[in-house]
């Protein structure tokens, strides 16, 4: 799926990434590929990105929120 | 005409004084252009947040909270200009424009903020009620700085302090050329938060090609979206955060507006100082001149009476 995640400072991640592992008010969410359209507030915690590679990508937050779009893209808007 | 000794002593503090606004041209361009960049930083942020609040807005239609629109009794009015001088024209041309448009208002419906400890003076030697003021906003803006200030006009007003924010800050046309601007704020109207975003990057110069970067489609989508906690939720929080960017994105404005006027002040002044140091150069040789020639004379007509 294709992952942006922006802060108010910069960009902090951008491109396609297998999983993303967030807090939200609802409770912890996993998003893999094809999700759901979902929108949802963050609250503070650790994101966790995997990317196509493998690799594993933390960010800190401590608020934000999370769009799940049609066409496999998701958004993240962070603090 | 001066003696050599005092042209000397003016020259030496004309080429000091040459010296140190020029560094302060320099500082300021730098800072300038740091500021730019910041605001630059933002953008793909603020968009995606508009977008989203785009989506969320179709389907909650109620409007509460900052979106609300109220009859008007109270004006809250928002002076933004800066903590420092010398920067030529930045902080009169924002309390002209001040003036001329308050002059129709009443006192009595009027509630004042400062920001700035240029704006606050001003405000306080005007005798007006000013609530509270806001300073040390710095050369580089963080959130942090801006938080403050977003958050309390948000809460005065849905505590029904005011019923209208209206702001006053500087336009960053470009490097060289800059304009006061008023602004509503509140009630918050998408149109204007946009407006907002995109003013930052000039006309003109360095930055003004990155406008198109960033992907941003008008287009709305018919999607239902399963939204998480609720819809009013997301939306206030939302909205809360369109504020506080909006804001963010004025004093950033402000601030790379501040730094460009500082910069054509202490341009002028360098040359200023750079003229006048020519000028007096000329007359400090003219002088020498004299008293050289001055002196020959007296040591011929020595020579000649001894003869």
């Amino acid at each position: 799926m294709k992952l942006s995640i922006y802060s108010l400072k910069k960009i902090l991640f951008a491109g396609e990434a297998m999983l993303l592992n967030c807090q939200t008010m609802a409770g912890e969410i996993t998003v893999l590929d094809n999700h759901e359209s979902l929108i949802g507030v963050l609250t503070p915690g650790v994101i966790k990105v995997i990317d196509n590679n493998k690799k594993e990508n933390f960010f800190e937050i401590t608020s934000g929120f999370l769009e799940v779009r049609q066409g496999n893209e998701v958004r993240c808007m962070v603090d | 005409m001066d003696s050599p000794q005092n042209i000397k002593k003016r020259l030496k503090s004309i080429k000091n004084i040459g010296q140190i606004t020029k560094a302060m041209e320099l500082v300021a361009a730098t800072k300038m252009r740091r500021s730019q960049e910041i605001a630059l930083a933002s953008r793909p942020y603020a968009f995606a947040a508009l977008d989203l609040l785009a989506n969320v807005s179709l389907m909650e239609e109620q409007k509460s909270g900052l979106l609300e629109k109220r009859n008007v009794k109270k004006t809250l009015f928002v002076l933004v200009a800066s903590d420092k001088g010398l920067a030529g024209a930045f902080n009169s041309s924002i309390f002209r424009k001040f003036e001329s448009a308050f002059s129709k208002t009443k006192t009595s419906e009027a509630l004042f903020i400062g920001v700035g400890e240029k704006a606050f003076n001003y405000l306080s030697k005007k005798n007006l009620n000013v609530v509270k003021k806001f300073t040390n906003v710095g050369d580089y803006t963080t959130t942090q700085q801006v938080k403050p200030l977003a958050d309390f006009l948000a809460e005065g007003y849905l505590k029904k302090d005011w019923d209208r924010v209206v702001i006053f800050s500087t336009h960053f046309r470009s490097a060289l050329k800059q304009e006061s601007r008023i602004r509503e704020i509140l009630p918050i109207s998408f149109e204007s938060i946009q407006e907002t975003l995109m003013e930052i990057v000039p006309k003109t110069g360095k930055f003004s090609n990155i406008v198109n970067v960033s992907n941003v489609n008008g287009q709305r989508s018919n999607v239902d979206y399963l939204v998480e906690p609720s819809t009013k939720i997301v939306l206030a929080d939302l909205v809360k955060h369109l504020f506080f960017m909006q804001m963010y994105h004025l004093i950033l404005e402000a601030n790379a507006s501040e730094h460009a006027a500082r910069r054509l002040a202490m341009k002028t002044a360098s040359d200023n100082a750079k003229d006048l140091g020519q000028a007096l150069n000329l007359q400090y040789n003219k002088v020498r001149q004299g008293a050289i020639t001055s002196q020959i004379i007296e040591i011929i007509a020595g020579a000649e009476s001894l003869s």
